[in-house]
């Protein structure tokens, strides 16, 4: 297999320096069926032990390995060197997160705002647990979409508007309320819709796209918040003329 | 809504009304004021340009707002001074196209 | 020293870093750009209730070469605004009549029909026909 040259150019941040980040030059040869995180890793084995980078599975699954390269979020795992070889290759710590060291960065944030969403059935009445909930092919196409996420925060990384508010609920939150809000074995539609239908919940979203873009599942989130939006609409606006039906 | 009659209505509208003859694009001066005194004899082209110039300043201000809350004017006491003054504007303005559109057509 | 995290601010011109954060600002300006045009056909009829001299002159400026060009730049803005509220109607609000949503490209292509029906519309029953 034919062997070149790139130059890897990763952003640098040592917390307990308490300097800003800088960048680190790494020049090796790579092979054509390399990908950036097999980049990264070469790096560290050879190069420089001390960078400081998250990844499990190598595979797309996982969602641990999201970086921005070339200053696109995309996952280090699914980018071929190939791909995106402009003689130097930049890699950055996924944006609009506060960095913790290297690519590190720090998604409590974003835990706390899947968390938000109550992404679990919620129901009344369980009835006989030791009976299966029936659901038909048609029901689980409904919300297998969104069920897709693998919580890779790429959208969150794209997204201008995270990046300039951070308090908006995000992406993938409201995937993922949708996925359970369309679920026929849910009935926690209004709770989470509450929760949403809110300044920084889904009507931050001016609509950029990007995050749709950049989903390397196909969850679509875009659509999911567009949803969400006319699903909150119609819920108040039946609250608004049947108070008493719809909880607050 | 505003948007619908935004992006339906005004490309047409303003076309015809400011574009048409410097280019001689169309057969008449839809604007000149011979032709436009005329159309505007008609209820229905007075709700219209009601309709328009209320909807697009609606969806324009509000669109306004998401972008300069974007460029960073952003925090409670100055979103609420954004929000009265664009809101402002967009009812006021939509007032004065309703008192045009009906001066001359009702009694005064 | 104690370990912190780095927080990076965003830069002003972030939008121009990708084309379809470009798409999407000139899409939000020409958003902005519609109330602009709801104020100038406001002015218009300020002007047409002044009488035929008023009215003259507003339109006489709005013809002037550097007003004009500026007129044919913002109109290409509202344009823009218009196709993308197409492209975005199929994305945001799913139409569903069967087990999948139409393809946006679909209610997209039927929105640009409905666009120029509705134009055509326009154009018989507000400005008086061809």
């Amino acid at each position: 297999m034919a062997e070149k040259d790139v130059v890897f150019r990763v952003k640098r941040y040592r917390p307990e320096s308490g300097a800003k980040p800088t960048y680190q030059e790494y020049r090796f040869t790579y092979r054509e069926d390399m990908v950036v995180l097999d980049g990264l890793n070469y790096i560290k084995d050879h190069i420089d032990p001390s960078l400081t980078f998250r990844w499990s599975c190598r595979m797309g699954i996982c969602g641990s390995c999201g970086a921005n390269v070339n200053g696109q979020p995309r996952l280090t795992c699914g980018t071929y060197i190939r791909d995106v070889h402009k003689g130097r290759i930049t890699v950055d710590p996924l944006s609009n997160f506060p960095i913790l060291k290297d690519l590190v960065v720090d998604f409590d944030d974003f835990l706390n705002k899947l968390v938000s969403v109550n992404p679990y059935i919620i129901r009344e009445d369980w009835g006989d647990l030791t009976k299966e909930y029936t659901q038909y092919p048609e029901d689980v196409e409904a919300y297998r979409q969104q069920s897709l996420c693998i919580n890779c925060m790429l959208c969150y990384a794209a997204c201008p508007v995270f990046g300039a508010s951070p308090e908006f609920v995000g992406p993938a939150a409201s995937a993922l309320a949708l996925r359970y809000i369309r679920d026929t074995r849910d009935e926690g539609a209004d709770v989470r819709l509450a929760r949403l239908n809110t300044k920084e919940g889904i009507w931050e979203c001016t609509f950029v796209g990007e995050c749709s873009v950049v989903c390397p599942k196909n969850v679509d989130p875009a659509a999911a918040i567009q949803t969400l939006k006319f699903l909150a609409t119609t819920r108040h606006m039946r609250r608004l003329l049947m108070p008493k039906v719809i909880p607050r | 809504m505003g948007g619908f009659i935004t992006a339906f209505l005004f490309p047409i509208t303003l076309f015809l009304l400011f574009f048409t003859a410097p280019f001689g694009l169309w057969p008449r001066d839809i604007a000149a004021y011979r032709t436009f005194t005329t159309l505007w004899q008609g209820p229905l082209v007075r709700l219209f340009f009601f309709v328009l110039i209320g909807g697009s300043l609606f969806h324009g201000t509000h669109r306004l707002k998401f972008m300069l809350v974007d460029a960073g004017l952003k925090g409670p006491g100055i979103q609420a001074v954004l929000d009265i003054i664009l809101n402002a504007i967009a009812i006021f303005g939509s007032l004065g196209a309703l008192y045009y559109a009906l001066r001359g057509w009702l009694f005064f | 020293m104690a370990a912190h995290e780095y927080h990076s601010k965003r830069s002003a011109g972030w939008w121009l870093r990708n084309p379809r954060y470009l798409m999407f600002q000139l899409r939000e300006a020409g958003g902005v750009i519609t109330a602009l045009y709801g104020l100038i056909l406001l002015n218009m009829l300020q002007q047409l209730s002044n009488g035929e001299s008023a009215y003259t002159a507003f339109l006489s400026l709005m013809r002037t070469p550097p007003v004009l060009y500026v007129n044919v730049i913002l109109f290409a803005l509202v344009v823009w605004h218009a196709i993308t509220w197409f492209m975005l109607i199929g994305k945001a609000q799913p139409i569903q009549f069967t087990e999948r949503p139409l393809p946006w490209k679909l209610v997209f292509g039927i929105n640009l029909l409905l666009w120029i029906g509705v134009s055509g519309a326009v154009v018989y029953l507000i400005f008086g026909g061809f």
